[in-house]
């Protein structure tokens, strides 16, 4: 043993010390994170080659776009009913004063800039932790499977939502987008100390 | 030698290979978010062109979603993340050796002593760079057997695998290497002794 540290020495003209020195200044130096734009580009790459399942912000599961027909469904043909029903089953808490105020198109435009808010302020968090609980991955991939299903409804050309049907989406995207930020900002809580 | 990579202290959940595995977008970003900084700055460390190690990060995370099916867990997923980055980047050195018709024995031949002061560490200790730099001075060649040896722990035997050369040209490699760097640790040796003093005066 003391055989090789000799040996080790002559070759590398250094002593084990200066060797265990050097070694640890190498491993503190410190290291260096890719721009954001890589990941971007390795997704594009990787969804043109089919090695990985489209991004879900441009095509829903099957399941997600059938949840959200049912949706669309439930709201053109049961709502109206309630609506006019003198004493609704379950009674709502709607924004009073915003409903009382506000005209359908105002509405749509209130949440659309809610929902942008929510989405700066979402860009604004730290990127998500290296090490990350698989339950809190798959909510998040959950929560940004059903908020990218409601965009695809969105901005289906074919889609043609009525006024009613499309506030409805944007409340609805205005809700998961806050539970996600709520769930991105305790994990950024968390890792923060 | 131990792992002492930083590649190691990253744990991810097997659950999150498996999904990665059938294609699962989201899997595969968790991934990249873990082990990017260090497949990056390994990239970075052998070619010293940001430019060109993100494409190598690119290179080698697309290797990974077309391999990860055939990942069995054997080793650690860092272990084989690494084994990627560092072969990705080798081939591109390759590639930019062969491109100057230059064979890796021909690179280290273009840093001599009489060259360290345009290409590396100056023996007297005053113009010494700080190690980062002194790293990034060396020549290609010799810095990647370093930081593979030093930093990585991959014996002489997988350095020679891994550059298609022997045992002793990666330890000779290894040796002239440090003699470039010597000077940064009589250097850092010199500050730790001066503030050790300075500390001892207060």
């Amino acid at each position: 043993m003391a055989g090789d540290r000799k040996e080790d020495e002559m070759i590398y003209g250094l002593t084990m010390d200066e060797r265990d020195a050097l070694q640890q200044g190498l491993r503190r130096l410190p290291e260096t994170p890719p721009p954001r734009v890589v990941w971007d580009r390795i997704r594009a790459q990787a969804e043109a080659e089919g090695l990985i399942k489209r991004s879900l912000t441009r095509r829903p599961s099957t399941w997600y776009a059938m949840g959200l027909a049912a949706a669309v469904a439930l709201a053109v043909f049961v709502a109206p009913g309630l609506l006019r029903s003198p004493e609704p089953a379950f009674p709502t808490i709607p924004p009073v004063a915003t409903v009382a105020a506000q005209t359908p198109q105002e509405s749509l435009r209130a949440l659309q800039v809610e929902s942008r808010q929510i989405e700066s302020d979402l860009r604004a968090l730290p990127d998500d932790p290296r090490v990350m609980r698989a339950s809190t991955a798959a909510t998040i991939h959950e929560l940004e499977e059903r908020i990218a299903a409601i965009d695809y409804q969105l901005n289906e050309p074919g889609a043609q939502l009525s006024p009613d049907n499309e506030e409805i989406f944007w409340r609805e995207r205005v809700r998961l987008m806050k539970t996600l930020f709520r769930l991105r900002y305790a994990q950024a809580q968390r890792t923060a100390f | 030698m131990p792992d002492m990579s930083k590649f190691a202290d990253i744990k991810i959940d097997p659950a999150i290979v498996k999904r990665a595995a059938r294609g699962d977008a989201r899997a595969h970003e968790i991934i990249y978010r873990a082990f990017a900084t260090p497949v990056y700055s390994i990239c970075l460390r052998f070619t010293r062109v940001p430019a060109q190690a993100e494409d190598l990060v690119q290179e080698t995370f697309i290797e990974i979603m077309r391999s990860i099916a055939k990942f069995r867990g054997e080793a650690a997923l860092g272990s084989w993340i690494r084994r990627i980055a560092v072969t990705k980047s080798l081939m591109y050195l390759r590639s930019a050796w062969t491109a100057r018709s230059q064979s890796l024995a021909e690179d280290w031949g273009e840093y001599t002593a009489g060259d360290a002061a345009t290409h590396g560490v100056s023996a007297h200790p005053d113009d010494a760079l700080d190690l980062d730099s002194a790293l990034a001075n060396l020549p290609s060649v010799s810095r990647t057997v370093v930081w593979l040896h030093d930093v990585e722990g991959f014996t002489h035997k997988e350095i020679a695998q891994f550059m298609g050369k022997s045992e002793s040209f990666s330890k000779s490699q290894l040796s002239r290497a440090y003699q470039r760097l010597r000077p940064m640790l009589q250097l850092e040796h010199e500050q730790t002794a001066s503030d050790a003093e300075l500390m001892r005066s207060c």
